[in-house]
């Protein structure tokens, strides 16, 4: 590998990027455009959200009542504890929303006095699925427990709240991540595909193959531009996101630029395989948008919470690198956890991005 | 003799047809070669293979000593290839262009700006070195193009249709520097559908459905043409002579086809009878008859015209 025809590629293709300034301009007005679209077009629906209960005591009330949030809709009981010392740390490591808390005496309580106390803890990292839990909560518990001790209420007021235009600002935790997800992938995966098959369709790839040129100079060099460009889009993002809808990172942010680069390695990775397969500009730009973007606005969890798809799609989910990507953000963005928390999703995404570019570089073609 | 091409046996499918057929030809070094063709001839399926962009099904190539399969990677240094299409950047500048390339062939500093001039006036393009390549005339992107595949001082130079889109006044330059190349003692070949630049190379092969019609210097081509060739020209009364296509020859004669503004008729040398009675019986219009020399593309209609009929059943 030679470094100067490698930095002769990236000189050329930095002066296509700049050239080409409606593209240019796409690349960094879209992501603002989309932030702002998507801070309030927002709304998700979500079912069988990950719960725990603590409960002491496991009288037959408090059975009833575990029984009746996990035949819920909404809730699945990922685990009954007797006693959490670190509600925290529970919610770090097994990805649950809430915490349902019942104190000890909570079945004595109920028969003696009629009344008894209990907590929900509910994770506010993800806004939407932290509202619904809030709303959906207290009626249900209330008609359950009211259920187990066979008392009729009677129905006066039935209310039922409904957010629209999303008015609450925190919604921005929630598409943030998602955004960067989607534009870090766009960029590398999209138009790095778009770059290497203009060369194939105009005829400069035949020209550059007769030339000193190896592969692997060729695609380096075309790539780093663009690593720079989602670079450059994912602080963007960060800026926009902290200046207009008040996102902070809590965690650490080198972390989540060192995250970034291995996200948009296993993007830069995928725009490689289209660009193997695609022979036109149009077709790299239709399975970049089939077999990227789609799958990561639909099934990574971005829009819609992963717990609520079909077993099928949740399998794909499990392959979209965007998936993985969002749970570091969300991770460090909104958590402030660390790699040792981490650093399985980190894992899996390098592990893709070599996979997939060690296959490319053995399917580049160095004959036409 | 060092041959700078060596072609032996070789064959090439594409697209389902045969686009080579056994074609076996020494280019000598060096040589301002041509490779004549209408298209479809397979010109440009050659090129590529010499090109090393694509590997032929059967046979084997020397290109200039070394194996054409298995030393592709060291010929890619050697050879400059000029593809049909014209394949520069075209939102970049002459001068980006030229550097790009002298980038990638590894050529810098002192020796690199020393090319870039030379190149430059050679293709005299100084006065445009800031134009994008884009807004370049069909002529100067080829002088261009040629310039920047010359950055490298390749050994071998394949172009491939250089001159197909351009104007006749560029034409002529492009052929002037290719000349000039020639008596650098650089080896070119050139591959081309116009008849009247196959003059201009000093041996060329006649390509026809992927096989090679004939082959020589023009002289000897011109030679071993195996007609009598008269040119009629029309009178006051017409524009231009036709001829149909679908009708037979005039009586004696082989061949009778449009040529400049006139037709040209061929007949054989033992012809003994008198033309000027049988073509002026059968061309209405006709005024003069002059017996002329034929030219390479007298040659070529001859050799196509016996080509067609030995393939038809």
């Amino acid at each position: 590998m030679n470094l100067r025809r490698l930095l002769a590629i990236s000189r050329k293709e930095i002066r296509h990027i700049l050239r080409d300034w409606q593209t240019l301009a796409v690349v960094l007005v879209m992501p603002v455009m989309m932030m702002f679209l998507y801070g309030y077009a927002l709304n998700a629906d979500a079912k069988d959200i990950p719960v725990m209960i603590e409960a002491p005591d496991l009288g037959p009330e408090v059975r009833t009542l575990i029984d009746k949030i996990d035949a819920s809709q909404m809730f699945k009981v990922a685990g009954v504890i007797p006693v959490v010392d670190d509600a925290g740390e529970l919610f770090k490591l097994y990805g649950i929303h809430a915490l349902f808390r019942f104190p000890p005496g909570f079945s004595a309580d109920l028969r003696r006095s009629g009344g008894a106390h209990a907590q929900v803890l509910i994770d506010g990292s993800d806004p939407n699925i932290g509202t619904m839990i809030r709303n959906a909560a207290e009626p249900m518990l209330l008609g359950a427990t009211l259920q187990v001790m066979n008392i009729r209420q009677p129905k006066v007021l039935d209310l039922r709240s409904l957010v629209l235009y999303n008015p609450d600002q925190r919604s921005a935790l929630f598409f943030v991540p998602g955004l960067m997800a989607l534009i870090l992938l766009m960029i590398s995966a999209l138009l790095t595909s778009i770059a290497i098959t203009r060369e194939k369709e105009l005829g400069t790839m035949g020209q550059m193959l007769v030339s000193p040129l190896r592969p692997l100079e060729i695609i380096a060099g075309k790539i780093i531009p663009y690593i720079f460009l989602a670079t450059l889009d994912g602080l963007l993002i960060l800026v926009v996101g902290y200046l207009a809808f008040g996102v902070r990172i809590a965690g650490n942010p080198w972390l989540l630029g060192a995250c970034s680069l291995v996200y948009v390695f296993t993007a830069l990775s995928i725009g490689l395989m289209i660009s193997t397969i695609a022979k036109r500009q149009q077709h790299a730009m239709f399975i970049a948008l089939g077999a990227t973007l789609m799958p990561t606005v639909l099934l990574s969890g971005f829009i819609f919470p992963v717990a609520s798809m079909p077993i099928f799609l949740r399998t794909v989910s499990q392959v979209i690198p965007a998936t993985y990507f969002l749970e570091i953000v969300r991770g460090i963005i909104l958590k402030g956890v660390g790699l040792d928390v981490l650093w399985k999703p980190v894992a899996i995404l390098a592990g893709e991005g070599a996979l997939l570019t060690a296959i490319s570089l053995r399917k580049f073609k160095v004959k036409l | 003799m060092v041959l700078a091409v060596d072609i032996r046996n070789l064959s090439k499918d594409h697209a389902g047809e045969k686009a080579l057929r056994g074609l076996t030809v020494g280019v000598p070094e060096p040589c301002l070669f041509g490779i004549i063709g209408a298209d479809g001839a397979g010109k440009s399926t050659l090129m590529t293979i010499l090109a090393t962009l694509w590997d032929a099904d059967q046979g084997e190539a020397k290109v200039l000593g070394r194996d054409l399969r298995k030393d592709f990677q060291s010929l890619r240094r050697d050879i400059g290839y000029m593809p049909q299409r014209f394949s520069l950047y075209q939102d970049l500048s002459v001068m980006e262009n030229l550097d790009f390339f002298a980038d990638i062939f590894g050529v810098t500093g002192t020796l690199k700006a020393k090319r870039k001039k030379e190149l430059l006036d050679f293709a005299a393009l100084t006065p445009f070195t800031r134009r994008r390549a884009g807004q370049l005339s069909g002529g100067m992107k080829q002088k261009l193009a040629l310039a920047c595949t010359l950055v490298h001082e390749p050994k071998l130079l394949l172009l491939d249709e250089p001159t197909v889109g351009v104007d006749p006044v560029a034409r002529r330059d492009f052929w002037i520097m290719l000349k000039s190349l020639r008596a650098r003692g650089i080896t070119l070949i050139v591959s081309t559908p116009y008849m009247d630049e196959a003059a201009l190379c000093d041996e060329l092969i006649l390509l026809h459905e992927g096989s090679i019609l004939a082959r020589g210097k023009p002289s000897q081509l011109i030679a071993a043409y195996p007609y009598r060739l008269y040119r009629v020209d029309a009178d006051a009364d017409v524009p231009t002579l036709t001829y149909p296509a679908s009708k037979a020859p005039p009586e004696g004669f082989t061949l009778i086809y449009p040529s400049s503004g006139a037709l040209h008729a061929a007949e054989p040398k033992a012809e003994k009878r008198d033309p000027f009675n049988r073509l002026r019986a059968s061309v209405p219009h006709s005024a003069a008859v002059t017996l002329i020399q034929p030219a390479l593309e007298d040659c070529f209609f001859a050799l196509l015209t016996g080509a067609g009929k030995s393939t038809q059943p």
